[in-house]
């Protein structure tokens, strides 16, 4: 049984395949009991009281397999979801938010469009993280990145050198990092990138964004011996 | 003539004889140990001396006192970094012993809660890569990060159900040269903060008595693996996490509530960095306007990264929609060392905040222009290359 | 005269109290409309109890057992078709299979006529019982599932989804039964799970407004049906069922995805509710019992005392009084017989029960 949804156009095969990917996930049976459509979870959710979105309808979706809803909600909804794991509040134990990390993975792996989208203005973040091991650096304070946080953030940029300087914790000197984090450390991660697939999935959504990366990582990898493709 | 009532002193009485309740989840610490007896992976344990506290359902967690690995957070040391000062100047304040690593990455799980462009097997891996490096420096691992500790939780939770992960991460571990090694306890640093109030409140120097606060639990502290958070019968009757509220109370401050405490504050991940009209919305319309409304509160206490980031960084646009916003925000870590006369500037770094302190600290009875002179102070010398970087000699002068 | 009850229908209810009678010492004149001992778990080929799937006939054979003793007397293919005197002493006609009547005296009387299933011909809702063989209510489906088969009436073949539709019945003011029948959430789960179980590739939907399965139900039926047997429970009820070309048109509304919902079916199941069966409306007639306004059996002093019925000295227990599961029926056989024997024996001088 299928409710009315949108996408009807796109195959079932290809909507089965994606549901089955999910289902294949190690942490899927954690986060999917069943659903007592009682609410709790949307009660709690922050995007819910800002966009048409719904944690329980989520975890029914999947509870019942419904291939068309399924899709619908992995290219329309999830990327709504704050990741907070209010939903957690579950009588079921249910883990909706859990389950839409699932399905945002299958959806990046997938390359589906809508996640391509989604990534859209996020590449700098991915790059940050991937490349020097932590997420946010003192440089990203930018007016242009954050003008709806005021001209406080044009005072930082402007005084952030000094500013880093000023800071008692020797590891905090960065500009370009969250604080000071070797090459070992760094090449260790790298490694941990390539081993797990995570290059090969950047591939599949932003190939540039993987040409960059491949760049920046080459050297202190083939200094550890590491091949990389 | 009013009749006496003491309903919640009777219910309080009956929940005192009914006893405790049978923990409804298994100890997951007890699966670390068996684990580690099968010869599976090394299992770090919590050095001497450490405090008990209780967690959610009754179980007592190990809290490190000192000797302690920090594991920090990009957020905190990015952008908000007297954050991280502040729990290291506590640490020194007591004299306590501390490692402030380089061979330290982020858990890189605001990037995988915001894009998914990573995997299970790699969040893992990060995270044992960090537990081996703080195994081999022999200090416990504190973790600063409330996204941080809630993820490393459900990633020991991942590797203790599933085999073929264990042995996935292990041979990583193994290529990388590190041992694999999980903590005996996962601890986040509102929770040492917590075990160590009584010793801040006895080096307090300023009245905090007429300092109204409102305090904002961390999701990713309180609401994944809930089981592991703690909880005190005597804070808000066991039914929050005592964490921060506790801290506040000890120092002399006056708790302050309001409805939306169990709201998150609207950082979402990705949404504070491309959705940024939710999270702008959420933290001002549901949290700050309705802690005005209720508490009116003179700050606003957390502890984690992204609500402080969140919490002040939103209350810009609103003020400029004439909302009801004006309340700053900063960690109870930078609160209880201003309470124990650290510098607002030089420790705490509150010119790194937006939304406006100066009214709170002048409430603290802290000469805020006084001390923004000295830091300015610093700063020129800084200038002039006199001193490369302000010290931690600096901080304490 | 001896300290006899005579006990109506032998259904679980009337073979429980008449067990418990003589287990405490009483004599029991048993009464039965049809040949055969068991009621409507019988008549309506039960299989499986909900909520343990232990085997209904063998179940059936340990109460039947219950009775063969010297101390039960049991009249089948009877009926009673009249009553006088009053508690402690009452005669009661009984029709026999030949038409002869028998007068019994009896201190007490115990009730114990049950339910009918309701007939979902008559609902207000367009659900095609009597125009579509692919529509079938829960005892139709009990039937087949006691042969370890599921099967398409129009085709014999296997279906591929199958959806129950609950309330069928009861809760609607329109039909008059406002009640809720209690017992169809969890035997409709418990049907749902044996669907699965028969056919793994069937895919069974429940409609539903509450699910209630209440106490141990929850994690016996409804946590197994939804996480072991992935049975899906969708909330709306069902507007019409049409024919489509071979197969049945359901039309509803999904209220919690709040969409509109046209989908095919193989075989619907009607979870039909509880009425007042025909021996009950019979005898509450010839017994002179108050019928609340549904036509069961009035029990005046609920919740404390759900045996007594509105004349002293007669009692009721099962779903003579009502909708009830299985343990309440039991629970109130055994309470139906204490309090028959009970009262009895304090009608009677004190040295007359010592001498008994």
């Amino acid at each position: 049984m299928t409710l009315q949804a949108r996408y009807a156009d796109v195959p079932v095969e290809t909507k089965q395949r994606l549901f089955d990917e999910v289902k294949a996930d190690l942490r899927f049976r954690d986060t999917l009991y069943g659903c007592y459509e009682c609410g709790i979870c949307v009660a709690a959710c922050p995007s819910a009281r800002f966009y048409d979105f719904s944690p329980r309808k989520i975890a029914q979706a999947a509870a019942r397999e419904d291939l068309g809803i399924f899709y619908e909600q992995l290219n329309d909804d999830i990327w709504n979801c704050s990741q907070c794991f209010s939903c957690l509040r579950c009588p079921r134990g249910n883990n909706p938010g859990g389950l839409i990390t699932i399905m945002r993975e299958v959806a990046i792996n997938n390359g589906l469009a809508s996640a391509r989208q989604a990534l859209e203005g996020y590449g700098r973040v991915v790059y940050k993280i991937m490349s020097t091991g932590t997420q946010v650096s003192p440089d990203m304070l930018q007016p242009n990145a954050f003008p709806d946080w005021g001209p406080h953030v044009a005072e930082i940029s402007e005084n952030l050198l000094l500013w880093r300087r000023a800071l008692p914790p020797e590891t905090l000197h960065t500009t370009s990092t969250a604080w000071e984090v070797t090459d070992r450390t760094l090449t260790e991660l790298y490694l941990i990138w390539h081993m797990t697939g995570v290059m090969d999935m950047i591939k599949e959504v932003d190939a540039g964004l993987h040409m960059i990366l491949v760049d920046v990582m080459e050297e202190l990898l083939e200094d550890a011996g590491y091949a990389a493709d | 003539m009013p009749i006496p009532l003491n309903v919640l002193e009777a219910r309080q009485l009956a929940r005192h004889v009914q006893g405790p309740q049978t923990p409804p989840t298994e100890d997951i610490r007890e699966k670390v140990f068996e684990l580690e007896a099968k010869g599976e992976w090394i299992v770090q344990r919590v050095p001497e001396p450490w405090l008990p506290v209780t967690t959610k359902y009754g179980r007592i967690k190990k809290i490190p006192v000192g000797h302690t690995w920090h594991h920090k957070s990009c957020g905190q040391c990015g952008h908000i970094p007297g954050y991280s000062t502040s729990i290291f100047w506590l640490h020194r304040a007591l004299g306590l012993d501390y490692d402030d690593p380089r061979d330290q990455t982020s858990c890189t799980a605001w990037n995988y809660y915001a894009s998914a462009t990573s995997n299970v097997g790699a969040q893992a891996a990060v995270a044992m890569r960090n537990f081996g490096a703080a195994y081999e420096s022999g200090y416990f691992p504190q973790i600063h990060c409330g996204t941080s500790y809630g993820h490393y939780k459900e990633v020991r939770e991942q590797l203790v159900a599933h085999a073929d992960l264990r042995d996935e991460v292990r041979r990583i571990c193994d290529r990388l040269g590190r041992p694999f090694v999980m903590p005996e306890e996962i601890v986040h640093y509102s929770e040492w903060v917590y075990a160590m109030r009584d010793e801040f409140a006895r080096r307090r120097v300023l009245d905090l008595s007429n300092i109204d606060v409102t305090v904002h639990p961390a999701c990713h502290y309180h609401k994944l693996v809930v089981e592991d958070a703690i909880y005190d019968p005597d804070v808000y009757g066991g039914q929050r996490t005592a964490v921060v509220s506790a801290v506040v109370t000890a120092l002399g401050a006056n708790l302050k509530d309001y409805s939306t405490w169990y709201d998150c504050c609207g950082f979402g991940f990705r949404h504070i960095l491309v959705q940024r009209d939710f999270t702008r919305s959420f933290a001002t319309l549901r949290k700050i306007e309705v802690m005005r409304e209720e508490a009116d509160p003179d700050v606003v206490l957390t502890h984690d990264t992204g609500c402080v980031t969140t919490l002040d960084q939103s209350q810009f646009a609103a003020r400029a929609h004439d909302r009801k916003v004006g309340v700053p925000v900063m960690s109870e870590s930078q609160f209880a060392a201003l309470a124990m006369g650290a510098h607002p500037y030089r420790v705490c770094q509150l010119h790194w905040h937006n939304t406006d302190y100066r009214p709170l600290l002048e409430k603290m009875g802290i000469d805020w222009r006084e001390r923004w002179r000295e830091f300015e102070d610093d700063l020129e010398r800084l200038k002039s290359g006199e001193k490369q970087f302000l010290t931690w000699e600096d901080a304490d002068a | 005269m001896p300290e006899t009850v005579l006990i109506v229908g032998g259904g679980p209810a009337g073979l429980e109290a008449a067990r418990a009678v003589a287990d405490l010492g009483g004599r029991v004149v048993l009464v039965e409309r049809r040949e055969v001992l068991g009621g409507t778990p019988d008549e309506a080929n039960y299989a499986a109890l909900t909520p343990h799937l232990g085997s209904a006939q063998e179940a059936l054979d340990r109460l039947r057992a219950g009775v063969g003793r010297p101390e039960v007397e049991v009249l089948l293919g009877s009926t009673v078709t009249a009553c006088r005197g009053s508690v402690g002493d009452f005669t009661v006609t009984v029709s026999g299979p030949d038409g002869a009547g028998r007068e019994v005296g009896a201190g007490a009387v115990v009730v114990a006529t049950g339910f009918t299933h309701f007939d979902p011909g008559r609902e207000t809702q367009m659900y095609g019982y009597y125009e579509f063989p692919d529509v079938i209510t829960l005892p139709d489906a009990e039937k087949m599932l006691k042969e370890h088969r599921f099967v398409r009436p129009s085709t014999g073949e296997p279906p591929r989804s199958v959806a129950f539709i609950q309330c069928v019945g009861s809760r609607d003011r329109r039909i008059g039964n406002e009640y809720c029948s209690k017992v169809c959430c969890g035997v409709a789960s418990k049907e749902a799970i044996e669907i699965r179980r028969l056919l793994p590739d069937c895919k069974v939907y429940i409609f539903y407004i509450d699910m209630r399965m209440y106490g141990y139900w929850e994690n016996q039926i409804y946590w197994p049906a939804q996480e072991q047997y992935n049975v899906n429970y969708i909330r709306g009820i069902v507007t019409e069922i049409v024919g489509k070309g071979d197969r049945l048109l359901m039309k509803g509304e999904d209220t919690t995805m709040g969409r509109p919902l046209e989908v095919l079916m193989d075989v619907i199941v009607l979870s039909v509710g509880m009425e007042p069966s025909r021996g009950t409306r019979e005898i509450a007639g010839i017994l002179g019992l108050e019928q609340n306004r549904y036509g069961f059996i009035a029990a005046p002093g609920e919740p404390m005392d759900p045996i007594s019925t509105s004349v002293p000295g007669i009692y009721v227990a099962g779903a003579a009084a009502g909708p009830r599961d299985l343990e309440d029926t039991m629970g109130t056989a055994g309470a139906a017989a204490a309090r028959a024997l009970g009262v009895i024996r304090s009608a009677r001088p004190a040295a007359a029960t010592a001498g008994a």
